[in-house]
């Protein structure tokens, strides 16, 4: 047992800084006590960053070099995440694309499509996002209603997408739709890599509770897709689909990395802001935040054991779901103990300096107990494929979809 | 980095499950509430060479680390047994520079238990109901002395809590109070690991059980209502076993983290094991509610495990003093 580097990583952590240090003039940074920058007002900013990090080698580290990644381990990719952080260098624009949507492609795409596609992903020459959940279908995914018609050489896809997070940015997107109503309804759907810029594709931005538009509403209209854009065979889009969704209970809180705002801030603020408050109070205040920081440690230190599964050559398995319910929980202990120690300032939306770091947290978090599967509904995975409780009854399994709901 | 017991600390693991299952058992510790032995009991352990596993080899222990030492005390919690591998760890910090009494902690021909509070009249103490030496703090001095030990009505008796006065007295070390403050760290890190060890089989006793009992036509473990429970239980021991390696760990490879993560242990050991075990007698009704059934044996060790050695409040407080003042690095 350590938590060191080894001689190789340690060698290759200080390339990763050197290689930071050097291009620091050119990436954008999340300042500490300001407004957090927007991937959408600053597009520009964005792509661009990821493309200088990209060209550095520091982006899809893990991928094939054949697809422009650098064929590298597990390890060298929880080393750049780290020195990115350090770096204050904020979440990549295409990080949806790099932890879900890649992977996708690299698992099911043609050898044409990863061709096509993959080191422009990497270089966020293209934004990616992902077109899953609709109106009427988030955690019962299977049931989405929108149609891919096969007609000639193309699919025409009609139907509606929502809360999808950076499609008023993206370029292109992988979409689940239904291609075979008459089957049950996980057998009926096919994934597809459509083009956000084609004719019959809206893109409606939708404000988020804490203000910024950070997902949308995508309609799709008569939008023609070649046949050449299926990702896998008709049919077996769950397949695809689970593929897309390990990956992203990884890419959140599966492997050691903070979910919110990291407990080395609370505790330089907890520093700051204690001597403030009146002796009751401050026994008080340091329960909350000596519970936040066990939480916190806890889930970082669980995350350290899954990863060094991964690193060992392991398969993310269903606990990983763990991870981002026991992340999320400690996220927002910590949220609330910053939260708490703001004092008169916690009632507004910032500080009088203009420091948002703990309203902002706060009101990020309910979003993140629901993206990528609700709390419910990944306790409901870990109690039945963790713990091997049985499931709930269900009718809507087995029976042809079209029966089922029209 | 790599966050993983080794090949030997599975193997160790494995051979101590072994041990535990054939010589202690929640019936045994019911059978204690009556007056029954605690079990495997002091000379067992000896007798396999737990009282010395952190105690050096010059002075006949087998010099390992408490990070080996808390892989087995989770295999001794998981079946509520007593001693607990705490006293021994906490002694045989006590007694690093005694070699002498360090061999008869180890072979068991003295039976060490170690005072928290005066040693003129010390609170409740673990294994102190039964110990033959104890070991205290006295003004800074740290000593070793024969005493009166007076049991209270227990909880839990495979804990052998009782209050002592010393009647003879012998310093020690002088100025120990950081050597005193370093083996009450690794003894919560240690009762943490037997926690872990506990609250881990409270939950896997629940699941069995809501795997095969049926209500309403169906199995209780297809409720979510029961579920999200027992999963809530789980995730807790997931993590509280993240805090107890990192803590044992630390004990020997990274003393400085030592406080943080022995209080952080301490303090989710104290929750984590108290929802898994009221979890588990839930998940049972009413036979959960009996004396036959396991369940309040493993309540009953929660109850009063969260109490010893610094309650989670005291250890949140810690957690937090500490981090504001730099631990997190
Ligand atoms: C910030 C954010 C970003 C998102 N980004 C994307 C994206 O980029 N792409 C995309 O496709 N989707 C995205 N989503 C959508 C997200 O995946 C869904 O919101 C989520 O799966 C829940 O689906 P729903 O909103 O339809 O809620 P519902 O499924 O209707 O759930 C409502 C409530 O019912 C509970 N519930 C539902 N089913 C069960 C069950 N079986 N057992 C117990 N409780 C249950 C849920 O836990 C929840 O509390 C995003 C969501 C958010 C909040």
């Amino acid at each position: 047992m350590d938590f060191d580097d080894s001689p190789e990583e340690a060698a290759y952590r200080a390339s990763v800084r050197a290689r930071l240090a050097e291009h620091a003039g050119e990436l954008v940074h999340a300042g500490h006590g300001e407004e957090a920058v927007d991937p959408g007002t600053h597009q520009a900013q964005f792509r661009h960053t990821q493309r200088v990090l990209a060209e550095a080698g520091l982006v899809g580290v893990t991928w094939p070099r054949e697809y422009g990644g650098q064929g590298g381990t597990v390890v060298q990719q929880a080393i750049v995440a780290q020195e990115l952080a350090r770096a204050r260098v904020p979440v990549l624009i295409n990080h949806i694309g790099l932890g879900m949507c890649g992977p996708t492609v690299i698992a099911h795409g043609s050898q044409d499509q990863r061709d096509r596609y993959l080191s422009r992903l990497l270089r966020a020459d293209d934004v990616w996002c992902q077109l899953f959940s609709e109106p009427a279908s988030g955690s019962d995914l299977a049931a989405l209603r929108t149609t891919a018609v096969r007609d000639g050489a193309d699919w025409v896809v009609n139907g509606q997408k929502v809360w999808t997070t950076l499609a008023h940015v993206a370029d292109l997107g992988i979409l689940l739709a239904r291609t075979d109503p008459d089957r049950p309804k996980h057998a009926g759907l096919t994934m597809f890599v459509v083009d956000l810029h084609a004719p019959g594709v809206t893109v409606r931005p939708l404000r988020q509770m804490v203000g910024s538009a950070g997902f949308n509403e995508v309609f799709f209209d008569d939008v023609r897709v070649p046949d050449a854009e299926r990702l896998g065979e008709p049919g077996e889009g769950w397949r695809v689909a689970l593929t897309t969704l390990m990956n992203e209970r990884v890419a959140i809180g599966g492997a050691g990395g903070d979910l919110g705002v990291p407990v080395e801030t609370l505790a330089a603020h907890a520093r700051e802001r204690l001597p403030a408050l009146d002796a009751e109070r401050q026994v008080l205040a340091r329960q909350a935040v000596g519970r936040a920081v066990v939480a916190a440690l806890a889930a970082r230190y669980t995350g350290y054991r899954r990863f060094t599964v991964l690193s060992h050559g392991g398969l993310p398995g269903p606990e990983a779901s763990a991870g981002k319910l026991a992340g999320t929980a400690a996220a927002r202990l910590v949220a609330d103990a910053g939260v708490r120690l703001l004092g008169d300032d916690a009632v507004y939306a910032a500080t009088a300096d203009g420091d948002d770091t703990w309203q902002r947290s706060q009101g990020y978090l309910p979003g993140l107990a629901i993206a990528g599967g609700t709390d419910q509904v990944l306790r409901n995975i870990l109690g039945e494929r963790v713990l091997g409780l049985p499931p709930e009854p269900r009718t809507d399994k087995t029976a042809p979809f079209a029966g089922g709901r029209r | 980095m790599n966050f993983d017991l080794g090949p030997d600390q599975r193997a160790a693991a494995a051979g101590a499950r072994e041990f535990y299952r054939g010589s202690a058992s929640a019936a045994a510790a019911r059978a204690a509430l009556d007056g029954g032995a605690v079990e495997p009991g002091h000379a067992a352990l000896a007798g396999i060479g737990f009282l010395g596993i952190t105690v050096p080899e010059s002075a006949g222990g087998a010099g390992s680390s408490v990070l080996d030492l808390a892989v087995v005390a989770e295999q001794g919690g998981a079946v509520l047994a007593g001693p607990s591998l705490a006293t021994a760890a906490r002694a045989a910090v006590l007694l690093a520079d005694h070699p002498g009494l360090a061999a008869r902690l180890a072979d068991g021909s003295a039976r060490f238990a170690v005072l928290d509070g005066a040693v003129t009249g010390s609170a409740p103490s673990v294994d102190a109901a039964g110990a033959t030496l104890f070991l205290g703090l006295d003004g800074g001095d740290l000593v070793v002395g024969e005493g009166e030990a007076e049991p209270g009505r227990p909880i839990d008796a495979t804990r052998g809590l009782a209050s002592v006065r010393l009647t003879s007295r012998e310093v020690l070390a002088g100025d120990a109070g950081e050597l005193w403050a370093r083996a009450r760290r690794v003894a919560a890190v240690v009762l943490a690991a037997e926690d872990l060890g506990a609250a881990d089989r409270a939950v896997a006793l629940a699941v069995d059980y809501a795997r095969e009992r049926e209500a309403f036509g169906r199995r209780i473990g297809s409720y979510q209502a029961v579920k999200h429970l027992l999963v809530d239980a789980w995730v807790g021991v997931d993590q509280l076993r993240s805090l107890v390696w990192w803590a044992a760990w630390a004990a020997d490879a990274a003393p400085g983290e030592l406080p943080l993560a022995a209080a952080a242990a301490k303090a989710y050991a104290a929750e984590a094991f108290e929802r898994a075990a009221e979890t588990c007698i839930q998940v049972h009704g009413g036979i959960g509610f009996t004396w036959e059934h396991d369940a309040h044996l493993y309540w009953r060790r929660a109850k009063v495990d969260r109490l010893l050695l610094g309650d989670a409040a005291e250890h949140l407080d810690a957690v937090a003093r500490l981090a504001v003042a730099g631990a997190l690095g």
